[in-house]
């Protein structure tokens, strides 16, 4: 009772005066201590946020690894055809399905351009120099006859008279230089994927943002519009529109557009659904900055990291697509190779000329390889809590 | 939930329309003549009438939405001629569903176990191992698994038939010869499902329940198996049901490699036969199956995590 009755009075105005009348004299303070606070000036420069997630990048060894790889994939697929003197539509008809041979490495009996013959024990003269070693020797009985067989490494090179040549990777059977056509290849898948991400981030942004940031009915119409175009399976979209357009670099990446910024638009979604209700957001309103600045200047860039990390794993993904349907032969079409040509072209000669489906197979796990760690490293430097995920 | 099941099917009936209308415009729009252009007219008559190409466009799309709905897909023209389309794909079906059946039967347990595995081990040597295990996966496409499988088992080693047994009887040496292709259609499934077991599991046994049933008295084991694996399980319901899907997308090209005259084979020929409604049909299947299994996922998320069931929506 008694508290509350006792009015606190109204605050008045410090009388400084009054407090200064009072008498306070010097000796009833003491001093304390003498030295002066020393702070320490902090040094270095300011971390912002890509130099911190390069700082985090640069630990992940993996992610590393997967960055060189792919530089020098890159660097391979612009200038590799350079360095072979065959152009890629080359043919050279006499040496049609040489193995690989390659110059040092031949020495040591590695990609020597040799295949393993199985002869007759008589015929191994008409081969001369082209014997390089006889692995094995053994009878067969045909007919009641025995005769004598041999399993023997032949040059292949000595006996088509190509022993000026060397195709690194050998030649597929109309004798074009893998080595070139790889490459070239190569350059195709890559352009195909990187293309088709890029427009799919610019459509995705465009599209995530209106939707995320304005919400309400907008952002309604809008999704229903992505969850039925997203219910089309792409397997299904990919093939009617190539059909109808035709295997082509350009309907290639159409056909990845179509339904490929889906992804990127709900991503960005998110991230608009998440910061557009921050304070600063809020500020940036009632200071009267327009929406388009408020979208692009404020929000987007935190979803940078985001961005790019996906950006990272759809590349793979589109040259995953693009072999996919040289497959079920929709590939790109002749002259031009892909890798995904090359495959479903090695593949079909499996058993004769490994070769033709080792290289590209190698380069397309390599690059899907690399190309996955370094997305991997990215998520993780971008954004640790994902770490190990 | 009747009313949210009535509003996915209402939602998979206009995919349904999308992607039939889609394909009528594919067959309009392929570039050459249906009726064939240096044939007879009596020919010419014919396939006019049998595609009813003297209706107007829009008699022509309803005749072709009535025929989809009930299953009729006309003839096949290049591949298998003059055979229905309908009774050539329902021949298909039984072949690569065992495939894929057994592929997911191999693909869920290892995926699983290895999940478990590298949660309860994490940060040690099995775990790295498993992880690299699953980037590597994930990365190698499955159609250069089944070509290496195929060189280093079938032709190299002769450890296994070098394609499918075309036996209709289902025996012993055919399943042997199913081996490579159901194990190159695994490995991308199997590097998911560890993928996400892995990550759901760890997080389960940080969380507080845990702590919680610790509390009580129960073992780690006990607390592991119990509460963090059974909560874990939710997501994955969500990831196994599209992953058929992806496995049949998979088994396209697997089938070709292995000569399995199934769907994905059926598929691939059509298309380089140019049999145009042959595809279109198969693709059709294709839809039907991803859309039902799209919508087996969303009930099933509802029965699994009633959580999610009153939302209805799909945001957020």
């Amino acid at each position: 009772m008694s508290k509350k009755d006792q009015k606190i009075p109204v605050q008045e105005p410090l009388n400084l005066e009054q407090i200064m009348n009072e008498n306070i004299s010097a000796d009833m303070f003491e001093i304390v201590s003498n030295t002066t606070i020393q702070d320490a000036q902090i040094e270095g420069e300011a971390i912002g946020f890509f130099k911190d997630a390069w700082l985090r990048f640069k630990q992940n060894k993996a992610a590393i690894v997967g960055a060189v790889i792919i530089i020098a994939i890159v660097f391979m697929a612009i200038f590799g055809p350079m360095f072979s003197k065959h152009g890629y539509r080359d043919q050279h008809t006499s040496f049609g399905a040489l193995p690989p041979r390659i110059p040092i490495l031949e020495d040591f009996g590695i990609c020597d351009g040799s295949i393993e013959m199985d002869l007759f024990e008589a015929d191994l003269e008409t081969y001369g120099d082209a014997i390089m070693r006889i692995k094995e020797e053994y009878i067969f009985t045909f007919k009641g006859k025995e005769i004598p067989k041999v399993i023997a490494d032949v040059n292949a090179y000595t006996l088509r008279e190509a022993e000026d040549y060397y195709f690194v990777f050998g030649t597929d059977d109309i004798g074009r230089d893998l080595f070139v056509r790889l490459w070239r290849g190569t350059r195709i898948s890559l352009l195909i994927g990187v293309v088709s991400v890029i427009i799919n981030c610019i459509i995705g942004v465009v599209y995530g943002s209106i939707s995320g940031y304005y919400g309400g009915t907008i952002d309604m119409i809008l999704q229903r519009i992505t969850e039925i175009l997203g219910s089309v399976p792409f397997l299904v979209m990919s093939i009617l529109f190539i059909m109808v357009l035709g295997a082509g670099v350009a309907s290639f990446i159409l056909v990845l557009v179509l339904t490929g910024w889906i992804g990127m638009s709900r991503m960005i979604r998110a991230q608009f659904y998440r910061y557009k209700g921050y304070e600063y957001v809020m500020a940036a309103r009632t200071m009267g900055v327009s929406d388009f600045t408020i979208i692009f200047r404020h929000i987007l860039p935190n979803a940078i990291g985001p961005i790019i990390t996906q950006a990272t794993f759809a590349v793979p993904a589109a040259i995953f697509s693009e072999a996919f349907l040289s497959y079920l032969g929709l590939g790109v079409q002749a002259p031009e190779p892909s890798i995904g040509v090359l495959l479903s072209e090695g593949q079909k000669v499996l058993t004769t000329t490994p070769h033709l489906t080792l290289f590209p197979a190698l380069i397309v796990s390599a690059l899907m390889l690399a190309f996955n760690m370094f997305g991997n490293g990215l998520r993780d430097a971008f954004d640790p809590r994902m770490r190990g995920l | 939930m009747t009313k949210y099941i009535i509003k996915r099917l209402i939602a998979m009936m206009i995919t349904l329309f999308i992607i039939i209308s889609l394909s009528f415009f594919a067959i309009r729009l392929i570039p050459g003549d249906i009726a064939g252009e240096g044939s007879s007219p009596i020919i010419r008559e014919a396939l006019i009438q049998r595609y009813h190409l003297d209706k107007s466009l829009g008699e022509q799309y309803a005749i072709f939405i009535k025929n989809f709905l009930s299953f009729d897909f006309g003839e096949s023209i290049t591949l298998y001629p003059r055979r229905p389309v309908f009774a050539i794909i329902i021949d298909k079906i039984p072949l690569t569903l065992q495939l894929n059946l057994f592929s997911l039967a191999l693909t869920i347990p290892v995926g699983l176990a290895c999940g478990i595995i590298a949660a309860l081990r994490k940060n040690t040597i099995v775990d790295h191992a498993i992880s690299t295990m699953v980037v590597f996966n994930v990365s190698v496409p499955s159609f250069i698994f089944a070509s290496i499988l195929q060189y280093i088992f079938a032709y190299k080693l002769g450890w296994f038939p070098f394609l499918l047994e075309l036996d209709s009887n289902f025996s012993l040496s055919k399943f042997v010869s199913m081996i490579l292709p159901i194990l190159a259609l695994s490995f991308g499934g199997i590097a998911t499902i560890t993928r996400y077991m892995r990550a759901e599991l760890f997080e389960a046994l940080n969380s507080e329940y845990m702590l919680l049933s610790k509390s009580k008295g129960l073992s780690q084991t006990q607390s592991t198996l119990r509460h963090a694996i059974r909560n874990s399980f939710i997501p994955l319901c969500n990831i196994i049901i599209p992953m058929f899907m992806g496995l049949l997308g998979g088994s396209m090209v697997v089938e070709n490699i292995f000569g399995i005259p199934g769907i994905g084979s059926l598929a691939a020929g059509s298309i380089q036969t140019s049999d145009y409604y042959l595809t279109i049909a198969v693709l059709f299947f294709y839809s039907l199956i991803g859309l039902i299994s799209m919508l087996l996922v969303d009930i099933s998320y509802g029965i699994v995590d009633p959580r999610i069931r009153m939302g209805g929506k799909s945001n957020e």
